[in-house]
């Protein structure tokens, strides 16, 4: 089967290219550094020819409301056009867990926009709603850092490995199309706080974590139950503790 | 995991010389390295430099493709390799290889270059295939070295050599050492190829550009697409389709079909199609940013079922790109081009050149057709500003309906007078031959302001257009008539004079220009109005005309003859006659001393007759030669006498259905009365030598100063002719019996000649009209008329206060010498002829000289006889 892997030089787009190879289908790692671009459509179009599955792992490189919207939007409308083009079969799209109810964050929004040209696009997918990553633990607690004091809320947090997140993004890729939305997730839930602390005391981070009850997420007021999956979920297989035993080989 | 044979791992140690020489080599080849800039500067290396050096068959550059984990082929020694002639040569070239496989990532594993015996690691599972391939032709042996960039493989160079004991030592140290230069010779070569080829699209980008941006036209247009597509591909066909104004279908707008023949029934059916905009293809072009690269069969497989796809297929196109043209945010149209692979910035760049030239032909013929339009309302305008009759309008609409909007005129309504109703003004019947009894019945509806469609229309601002099939399903009666014209839209407008609602106009057509809609509705409103207001001018001035006549009438039995002077009692009974006899045919006698105005009451019956717009013909008997006055009445044939040399028509045949008047009948000569006689009596006559008999009608109207009955009885008047002329005898009475007359009379004078002479008379004196009244006037009317000429001309001021009368005394005076010798017989006698003569010739009875001279009647004619005083001395 010829897979092409939109963002397939990034952190979940390496690993998923790795895996499928491995089972021994012709994937193409499409990122613009490989030539092929989603927002000005270079390389695209020869890409996705006669291929099977695309999977959309590519990320925004700015986190800028305005672009991101941007970004989701006119990749999202080029590659599905290309798609569609091709009679791709099953186009999977990596999504957050939450996105719906978080709108009033300018990246939730811009994510949402993603889903719903998916859904609108009549080509065949598989929106997959992931946790955050346990790698977003370093970025989540900078961005909460004010000076030697990291403030967290109480927010529900059930983070996912990234291997763990390529093998479910390799597995629904190789599936029949769900046609709708699945989510992924931790195998463990804890508070926002608590994993963050543990996260600095494991790397030795002298910065003190301060819990509070305002459940926040990158400046955004959120609920507490946002960043979690609401109904069923497909929990990974690697927990905190075995994420932190890997990153330290 | 399976490990070649790799013989550099323990190279013996070479003496000074040999690595002095090898120092020498790589120095040199270091140097010619660094000028490498292309392909073919590597390749030459390759052939020239090194294999003069050392043994090899020939030598490839594989490049990684990481976004697939290939590599495949990059440089190629076209001459000097072996294989070129293997079956799988081309397959080879075009091929991407898996880095996934024992034998490359053995290479990539390698520290430094790697050789392989063929014969060990061809036939591997994973093995790529031109390992064998290059077996099948004698080589022997593959040495892979690894090209890197930035701490990560590039590709390889692959060398070869069919020699059976291999590469030689010295070769590999070479190839090692020179392995960084050849990485970065190789890189550059790569970024080199990319500048090239960015430099070149920027050259094609803006040679494209100043040629599009001198296209004026779709043919200039036509031409730099043209050129610019040739230029990027040899070959390829390609068709730019413009949106059609009804912003639901596309056309070709202008294309090329490559270099291939094609069926012309194809072509011609390609063209000509208007293709629904979504039909599934067209639209995915028009909504994507981006080039989409499109292909014939999926296409068709996807169901989509436009002609042109069928098309193509049988023409034998395959795959395509397809770019919306579009200006600003507007689409335009799309490009369809014959090419297999998008470059998306050269392609964007043409299209937007494309969309610019497109949006400025678009532009273009707008101007031109606003021109047009313009142009023809202008003639509309002057067509219609002659119209002055409901037909001349009816021409002009038809034309300017069918020549600028190619439809028909449904109806036309205005308003009446009432301000309600709403009366069909003008329609063209042949739009709905189809629907003939319905539309009668249709028409036979009165309409009124009110009603549902003809309300709303006139309550619009521009106008309203109603859908054929949409009314068609809300009921409208209306509809079913109009859908039998199969025409898509009824256009209903308002027509206004300034704001005013006249009526309204109702077209049927499938799409109509508002521009000149409104142009052409404003022209017929100020038409329509022009015209109903000269119908009732013309109604006004024909009413008045009536009016006039009838007043005219009127005037006429009041005053009876206009142009007769005086309104005393004798001149009434005068009138009355006239009146009474003008309607008749009856022969009228006018009788009157000279210069009462016999001609004038002539003319005046004629002009009161059923005959008077045929003119009176008059004859003065007494002015014709006797001879002549038989042809002068009757006429006379060529040759009836010495002198006749043409025919003539005589004065009755000339007066015929008209009146004659015969004046001074009385002079007419015996012979010439019988011959009238017969005229009057037979009501025809014969032409002076001619045979011919031919039929009259003529009034006949005669006049005399003698008093026929005295001639009928001297015998100088035929009896029989006198009764037939005195049917209606109208006799004229004399000025000095109508002295009531005289100051009317004057001052009409006084009026005409001071009018012809240019005098100025104003006034006339109170003594002058007491002067004329005393006078006898024996010359009557005409005798007043020539005095007030003459006193005209003698008078000196504004007013006429001097009358030159003529003065009896005056006239005495040169008789008074000749009375003085006289005797009493002649004195006698003078005195007796003059006043006879005052007394026409009366000489008894009341009036008669006998009376004036105081003696009796018989006494009188005594006095006569003795005196030989005759009729001729008194007549005379």
């Amino acid at each position: 089967m010829k897979i092409v892997v939109i963002g397939g030089t990034g952190l979940i787009g390496t690993k998923v290219v790795t895996q499928l190879r491995q089972r021994g289908h012709q994937v193409i790692a499409a990122s613009p550094a490989t030539g092929i671009n989603t927002v000005t459509g270079e390389g695209l179009a020869e890409a996705v020819n006669d291929t099977d599955v695309v999977i959309d792992l590519a990320n925004s490189p700015s986190f800028e409301d305005k672009a991101v919207m941007e970004f989701f939007e006119t990749a999202g409308r080029n590659l599905l056009a290309t798609e569609i083009n091709a009679d791709v079969k099953h186009h999977i799209a990596l999504s957050i867990v939450g996105v719906d109810v978080m709108q009033n964050i300018g990246y939730m929004r811009a994510k949402q926009v993603q889903e719903d040209l998916i859904k609108k696009s009549g080509v065949p997918y598989t929106i997959i709603r992931s946790t955050q990553f346990f790698e977003f633990l370093a970025g989540i607690a900078n961005q909460a850092a004010d000076g030697n004091e990291v403030h967290l809320s109480d927010v529900q947090f059930q983070p996912i490995a990234a291997d763990d997140v390529a093998s479910f993004v390799a597995k629904f890729a190789l599936a029949a199309p769900v046609n709708g939305k699945v989510e992924i997730a931790g195998p463990e839930r804890f508070k926002m706080y608590e994993i963050v602390a543990r996260y600095l005391q494991h790397s030795n981070d002298p910065r003190k974590v301060v819990p509070n009850d305002k459940p926040a997420y990158y400046g955004g007021e959120i609920a507490h139950t946002a960043l979690v999956p609401a109904g069923q979920a497909e929990l990974g297989a690697i927990n905190f503790e075995q994420w932190w035993s890997k990153q330290l080989q | 995991m399976k490990r070649a044979k790799i013989p550099a791992v323990e190279l013996p140690s070479p003496s000074t010389a040999i690595l002095e020489q090898e120092r020498k080599v790589l120095l040199e080849l270091g140097n010619d390295i660094t000028r490498v800039r292309e392909k073919n500067d590597l390749l030459t290396l390759f052939k020239q430099r090194i294999k003069g050096l050392f043994y090899i068959s020939h030598t490839i550059v594989t490049l990684i493709d990481y976004k697939d984990e290939t590599y495949t082929p990059f440089l190629l020694d076209n001459e000097g390799s072996p294989i070129r002639s293997h079956a799988r040569y081309q397959e080879m070239v075009r091929s991407h290889f898996s880095l996934n496989e024992p034998f490359i990532q053995a290479v990539l594993r390698a520290d430094g270059p790697i050789s392989f015996l063929l014969e060990d690691i061809m036939d591997k599972p994973q093995s790529p295939p031109f390992l064998r391939v290059n077996y099948e032709k004698g080589v022997r042996e593959i040495l892979m070295t690894k090209l890197m960039k930035e701490g990560k493989p590039l590709g390889f160079i692959h060398t070869y050599t069919d020699k059976p004991e291999g590469f030689s030592d010295e070769f590999r140290s070479v190839m090692k050492g020179i392995a960084p230069q050849l990485s970065s010779a190789v890189s550059n070569i790569i970024k080199n190829e990319e500048v090239l080829k960015k430099e070149k699209e920027k050259s094609f980008l803006l040679d494209f550009s100043s040629d599009i941006a001198t296209v004026r036209t779709k043919v200039e247009l036509r031409r730099a697409v043209g050129a610019a597509i040739r230029k990027l591909k040899q070959k390829s066909g390609y068709v730019i389709r413009r949106i059609n104004e009804d912003g639901t279908t596309m056309s070709p707008y202008i294309y090329d079909l490559g270099i291939q023949q094609h069926d012309q029934k194809i072509i011609n059916a390609l063209e000509q199609a208007r293709y629904l905009i979504n039909d599934g293809l067209q639209d995915r072009v028009l909504n994507s940013p981006i080039p989409l690269l499109l292909n014939v069969e999926r296409e068709i497989q996807r169901g989509i079922t436009s002609t042109y796809l069928q098309n193509w297929k049988a023409m034998g196109f395959r795959n395509f790109v397809g770019i919306r043209l579009r200006n600003g945010e507007a689409n335009l149209g799309i490009l369809l081009l014959e090419i297999e692979e998008i470059n998306v910035q050269l392609l964007q760049g043409i299209c937007a050149q494309i969309s610019i030239a497109l949006a400025n032909i678009i532009a273009n013929e707008q101007i031109i057709r606003t021109q047009d339009e313009q142009a023809f309302l202008l003639k509309f305008s002057n067509d219609i500003t002659q119209a002055r009759t409901k037909l001349d309008l009816q021409n002009a609409i038809s034309t300017v309906l069918d020549k600028a909007l190619h439809t028909k005129l449904s109806m036309i309504r205005v308003i009446d007078d009432d301000g309600i109703h709403m009366p069909a003004f003008m329609y063209d019947s042949t739009l709905f031959t189809k629907a003939k009894v319905d539309f009668d019945k249709m028409m036979a509806n009165p309409i009124t302001i009110g009603e549902i469609y003809t309300s709303q229309v006139l309550a619009s601002k521009d106008g309203l257009v109603f859908n054929v099939e949409e009314e068609l399903k809300s009921g409208n009666a209306y509809a079913k008539l109009w859908k039998t014209t199969g025409l898509k839209n009824m256009y209903g407008l308002p027509l206004r004079v300034s704001d005013k609602n006249i009526g309204t106009i109702w077209l049927l057509a499938d799409r109509l220009s508002q521009l000149l809609l409104k142009g052409i509705c404003a022209q017929i409103s100020i038409a329509i109005a022009n015209i109903r207001a000269n119908e009732k001018l013309v109604a006004y001035k024909k009413q008045l005309e009536v009016e006039n006549d009838y007043l005219k009438e009127q005037i006429k039995t009041i005053y009876n003859f206009s142009e007769i002077i005086g309104g005393g009692d004798q001149m009434q009974k005068v009138y009355r006659l006239m009146s009474l006899v003008a309607d008749s045919n009856t022969t009228v006698l006018v009788l009157g001393e000279t210069g009462t105005g016999k001609e004038l009451i002539a003319r005046a019956i004629h002009n009161a007759s059923p005959r008077k717009d045929k003119l009176m013909v008059k004859v003065n008997c007494a002015a014709l030669p006797a001879n002549l006055i038989e042809s002068e009445l009757f006429g006379h044939e060529r040759g009836a006498f010495t002198g006749a040399i043409d025919r003539r028509i005589g004065k009755f045949e000339l007066a015929n259905h008209s009146s004659l008047f015969l004046d001074e009948i009385g002079e007419l000569p015996l012979e010439a009365q019988a011959k009238l006689l017969r005229v009057i009596q037979e009501r025809e006559l014969e032409r002076v030598g001619g045979k011919q008999i031919i039929k009259i009608d003529v009034r006949l109207i005669a006049a005399t100063n003698r008093n026929l009955e005295e001639e009928v009885k001297a015998g100088r008047f035929r009896a029989d002719l006198y009764f037939r002329l005195n049917v209606f005898p109208i006799s004229l009475p004399p000025l000095r019996e109508r002295v009531e007359d005289i100051e009317a009379l004057t001052h009409f004078f006084v009026q005409k000649y001071s009018r012809n002479t240019g005098r100025k008379i104003r006034k006339v004196a109170p003594k002058v009209i007491q002067q004329l009244r005393s006078y006898t006037w024996p010359g009557n009317v005409r005798e007043l008329e020539h005095l007030i000429e003459r006193s005209i001309l003698l008078a000196t001021d504004g007013t006429l206060d001097d009358v030159y009368i003529p003065q009896p005394a005056e006239t005495e005076r040169p008789g008074q010498a000749y009375l003085l010798n006289r005797s009493l017989e002649e004195v006698e006698r003078g005195y007796i002829i003059e006043t006879l003569k005052r007394c026409t010739g009366k000489i008894s009875g009341a009036g008669g000289a006998a009376e004036i001279l105081g003696i009796p009647g018989n006494t009188l004619h005594s006095k006569m006889k003795k005196l030989g005083i005759s009729k001729s001395d008194y007549f005379a």
